[in-house]
């Protein structure tokens, strides 16, 4: 503090003691005037050499000491634990050049072991079952990629055809079967099995077990297959045991030109496997982007957290996305990921971006709120600055123009309080139901899946009563309840500016992907401008809507909402229809409707007041519910509202799965 | 000199460089980019020289040790984890750089790197050499900056030129220079305020929560008002307590409690106060002898403030009771201030903190206590009389 004022008498380190005593010593023999100054000069010298050794010795002694300590007192200040450098980790004398490798495959168990050390063990009930692969540098010995394909179910074989074709040549594979891994193994993984030169993979089948080593383009390294003597029954267990003869380094490395950026590449692609061209030697590809700036941009300094679990190939097509994204800000943007894992912060890395990884501290659904919350804490704390922060999910491309959507729209968020947010994600905008880029609405339902929060609503309202772990409640649901929203709405796109391509989540099946975001459309145009986003103000939006509702044309009430002749096929028309909704929260027939619709029918999104605005055949389509909604009014008295009746009691939804 | 600073978002924080212009500042603000040959500023002899490093406009740190080796420079690069992460539950993350040392010949430039804070301020971290470095790469304990952590106001910054080179300087260098002997800056001990919590769970009923903002929003509008009179304050009595043991508002404590020197005083505070729409509720004796206000924020929280008188080998603040006239005296350590960070602000805090929490609750302040006495509880209270009757009317206001 006050007292440490810089000062030329002080020597760094201790040495000023060293020259008292030295002084002294000289002072005593220059007193004793009999001696002869030849021995004085030889004495003087002696002590200079004494002196300097007994420096080295006190610092050298002092280095210990502080490395027996550990951590040092604070006091101390710049004299940190030394020598914590890491040993060797080289074993004897030169590296080994063969591995030695044990796969296990059975009914109930997979193991591998990679010199005597488990890389894979599992043995849980119910969990596991397909191929596990794993692909090992062939000239470390280390796992780059552990994969389990469930090739019992459906399309898991086509992932596992491209992951394989994506293991750089040379490689080590290593492929075991839980349980059963032949039910969906179909022609074109069979035949990829084959070129790599095993014989058993492409004849696998129901119930057989089966190991495999080899090097990627070969030799095969060692096979073993048993196969199921009856359908009831499981092949006997196999015990693999081959050696694996190391290549040298300069062989597994790729020759890039020794750039800042190459080094990141390297680092990356000698550490993990299943990124394709990114670590192709001869052509790979970038991974900086350098998109256009975008002008006037609104959002340059608007911190983007992406929120990750242990997804990484996820994270890894997620943030190509962001950074090509015109306008993004990489300095801005930081990776948060929910547990220790390794290589999604590799991913990070190779990107040159921040991660923070953050260890679980609840169960399932709990957990990636307090990860959520977490999240955005550590994002306003990194820049305290920042009025707002963009979320974004490791599971979502986002489109060229995400920034500049949110460029023109974020002033918005400032100018009007009834806003909750602005999500790039439309939940009824679908391939059939979405038309114009330019076009925004507001609605009552916080669609999430990359949208804009605004700091004050976080660290004011939502931060300090973000539900505990605990709860088990699920973050999104929870901002959706009426406590939390308080009749706020957001501000969504007619056309996407996300695109949800996730499919292994904690709340996704593939099922349910297929069927609910699969064909979801996504904004592909760069530099939209988009149309009038003023009238997105609370005021001015009813002035609007009422304009709409003026000229649209009253559709044929009498006609079946869910046949496509419902709507004449026009293009550039605006519709309404009127439905039958007795009071604000009844959604019966709205329901049956975005069922027939094909849009997302398991809960309610993307209602203002009563009124759903889509599109239909290039028209816009808007619908009502009356009487609840209050551009009932509208309703020519003439028109009775629809009704669409439930259907008898059943479950009509696949699993009680939600969104995000 | 310079030059590889040029493309770096940095400013002058060198004190003895600093001095040198404010002492001519009339001068420095008037000549233009002409005389280059000149030397006044720059060429006085030094080992180092000191610049403020705005990390967050920083957007090509990559590149930028190369081109500094390139000409010449050998730097070395001190980082740390990110503070700005360790009040969040189990975040770790990528290490953050805190200072940069770049020789070249006898002479070594300084980036002190500020990073945003919550709180609207610029910290910058501790010098902490790690085990590898080398410790006669320059001879640190001459550098002004990095003894200890540092928090400083966002200085306002414009551009000068000094012996014919661009700078920015603070706008106030007088200021600034002021702040660096007393930016001495202590984190909050995130780490036990974890463990606390884990042992008394945190109260997050709707009440706790409602007391929290009220105390929250009290003690920015105090620190508010103090901050424009000019007046030192630090966090004091339960308060300080809930900073130091779980580095948050003790929801149960029912009021905000500060602390001020009594050589600080300055008679418009309650004024100042009443401005802000906090009333004044009682005043208990006088300037020259045991001085406490105590203002109505809203929702019945209280604003406390004590002021502290200084004896040779002690601090103490004193007492009233109302009833009685009763005098009480609560003894403190000697102690200086630092800053931290609390409730997204910065603020003081007595720099030897266990002392003076010691002083106050004594060994046991861990453990959370809901039943307080003023009178009794306190380990450093000592009863100091009863003020003359006479004196009632002025030492005794309640309003």
């Amino acid at each position: 503090m006050d007292d440490w004022k810089a000062s030329s008498l002080i020597k760094p380190f201790g040495a000023r003691k060293k020259r008292s005593w030295y002084l002294t010593w000289k002072y005593k023999l220059t007193n004793q005037r009999a001696l002869r100054r030849f021995c004085q000069t030889g004495a003087v010298l002696f002590l200079l050499v004494t002196v300097i050794v007994n420096i080295k010795l006190i610092l050298d002694t002092r280095r210990a000491i502080s490395e027996a300590n550990g951590d040092p007192e604070p006091e101390q200040d710049y004299d940190e634990a030394l020598g914590r450098l890491e040993p060797s980790r080289r074993r004897g004398s030169g590296p080994r050049r063969v591995l030695d490798v044990e796969v296990y495959s059975s009914r109930s168990k997979v193991y591998v072991a990679v010199d005597g050390t488990t890389v894979l063990e599992d043995e849980a009930r119910e969990q596991g079952r397909g191929i596990h692969v794993i692909v090992l540098n062939q000239a470390t010995g280390h796992v780059m990629a552990k994969r389990v394909f469930d090739t019992y179910s459906p399309h898991e074989d086509e992932a596992m055809v491209l992951f394989l074709n994506m293991v750089a040549p040379g490689r080590v594979l290593i492929c075991t079967v839980k349980d059963e891994g032949s039910f969906h193994l179909k022609d074109t993984a069979k035949a990829l099995l084959r070129s790599l030169g095993s014989q058993a993979g492409p004849a696998l089948g129901w119930r057989d077990t089966w190991a495999f080593v080899g090097r990627k383009g070969g030799p095969v390294l060692g096979e073993k297959h048993s196969k199921s003597p009856a359908l009831s029954s499981w092949g006997d267990p196999v015990l693999l045991k081959t050696d694996v003869p190391l290549s040298s380094a300069e062989e597994a490395e790729c020759h890039w030109a020794d750039t800042e950026l190459n080094r990141r590449r390297r680092r990356f692609c000698s550490k993990v496997e299943g990124y394709g061209s990114v670590c192709s030697c001869k052509d790979p590809t970038p991974i900086e982007f350098s998109p256009d700036p975008l002008p006037d941009n609104k959002v340059l300094n608007v911190p983007v957290a992406v929120i990750a679990g242990n997804r990484p190939n996820y994270l890894y097509r997620m943030l190509r996305s962001l950074l090509s994204a015109q306008g993004v800000s990489p300095q801005m943007i930081t990776v948060f990921i929910d547990g220790y894992y390794e290589e999604p912060m590799d991913v990070v890395a190779l990107f040159g971006l921040r991660g923070i990884q953050h260890t679980p501290i609840s169960i399932k659904n709990a957990r990636v709120s307090q990860h959520y919350k977490a999240s955005l804490t550590a994002t306003f704390n990194l820049f305290p600055e920042a009025r707002f922060a963009v979320v974004l999910e490791e599971d979502l491309d986002v489109a060229v123009d995400f920034f500049s959507f949110l460029s023109q729209s974020i002033h918005l968020l400032e100018e009007d309080d009834s806003l909750y947010c602005i999500s790039a994600w439309n939940d009824q905008g679908y391939e059939h139901t979405a038309e114009d880029p330019a076009l925004l609405y507001r609605v009552e339902t916080m669609p999430g899946l990359g949208w804009v929060l605004r700091k004050s609503l976080y660290k004011e309202e939502l931060e300090p009563k973000w539900p505990t772990p605990e709860k088990l409640w699920d973050w999104d649901m929870w901002m959706r309840m009426p406590e939390q929203r308080r009749g706020r709405e957001c501000i969504i796109p007619d056309v996407s500016r996300s695109y949800h391509f996730g499919i292994v989540g904690l709340n996704m099946n593939g099922y349910f992907h297929e069927a609910y975001f699969k064909k979801h459309k996504f904004n592909t145009v760069p530099g939209v401008q988009l149309r009038n986003v003023d009238s997105l103000k609370k005021e001015a939006y009813e002035v609007e809507i009422h304009r709409l509702l003026s000229e649209a044309e009253v559709l044929d009430h009498s006609k079946n909402p869910c046949e496509d002749s419902f709507l004449p096929d026009t293009e550039g028309h605006t519709y309404v229809a009127f439905i039958r909704m007795e009071k604000d929260d009844d959604f019966t027939t709205w329901t049956q409707l975005a069922k027939c619709l094909h849009i997302w029918d398991l809960d309610v999104r993307g209602n203002h007041r009563g009124l759903w605005r889509l599109f239909r055949k290039k028209n816009h389509f808007l619908v009502v519910g009356v009487p609840a909604s209050p551009y009932s009014v509208k309703k020519p008295p003439s028109i009775t509202p629809i009704f669409l009746e439930p259907p008898p009691k059943e479950e009509g939804a696949p699993g009680a799965a939600e969104q995000t | 000199m310079l030059t590889s600073s040029q493309n770096v978002p940095v400013f002058l924080i060198d004190p003895l460089i600093l001095e040198l212009i404010n002492k001519d500042f009339e001068q420095v603000k008037n000549t233009s980019h002409g005389s280059t040959s000149e030397c006044k500023f720059f060429c006085v002899p030094r080992d180092f020289t000191a610049f403020a490093l705005r990390y967050h406009l920083w957007k090509n740190e990559e590149g930028w040790f190369r081109i500094a080796e390139n000409m010449g420079f050998q730097c070395l690069k001190i980082e740390s984890k990110d503070p700005r992460l360790d009040g969040i539950d189990s975040l770790s993350g990528t290490e953050i750089p805190l200072h940069y040392i770049c020789r070249l010949a006898s002479h070594a430039i300084h980036l002190v790197v500020f990073h945003e804070r919550s709180g609207n301020y610029l910290w910058h971290g501790h010098l902490r050499l790690k085990g590898h470095m080398d410790r006669k790469f320059v001879p640190f304990r001459k550098l002004q900056f990095g003894r200890y952590p540092g928090a400083f106001d966002r200085p306002e910054l414009q551009q000068i030129t000094v012996d014919g080179l661009e700078v920015f300087i603070p706008k106030d260098p007088v200021r600034f220079l002021e702040e660096i002997p007393h930016s001495r800056f202590i984190e909050c001990r995130y780490k036990e305020a974890r463990a606390f919590f884990q042992q008394y769970l945190d109260d997050n009923t709707v009440e706790a929560m409602a007391f929290r903002k009220n105390a929250k929003e009290l003690l920015q509008l105090a620190a508010k008002t103090l901050k424009k009179l000019g007046v030192r304050f630090w966090l004091s009595s339960g308060t300080c307590l809930g900073w130091y043991r779980q580095c948050n508002i003790i929801p149960y404590s029912k009021d905000v409690d500060l602390g001020i020197f009594i050589q600080d005083y300055k008679s418009d505070i309650i004024s100042a106060f009443q401005d802000v729409g906090l009333p004044l509720k009682h005043k208990f004796g006088k300037v020259e002898d045991s001085l406490e206000l105590s203002f109505q924020g809203k929702d019945d929280i209280k604003l406390d403030i004590f002021f502290f008188y200084e004896e040779t080998d002690h601090m103490w603040n004193g007492g009233t009771q109302a009833k009685t006239g009763k005098k009480f005296k609560y003894l403190f350590p000697k102690f200086t201030l630092c800053w931290t960070e609390f409730v997204d602000m910065k603020i003081h805090v007595p720099c030897e903190t266990i002392e003076y929490v010691e002083a106050n609750y004594g060994k046991t302040w861990k453990i959370p206590v809901k039943t307080w006495d003023w009178k009794r509880s306190p380990p450093n209270v000592q009863p100091n009389g009863v003020w003359p009757i006479s004196e009632w009317d002025e030492v005794i206001q309640l309003y």
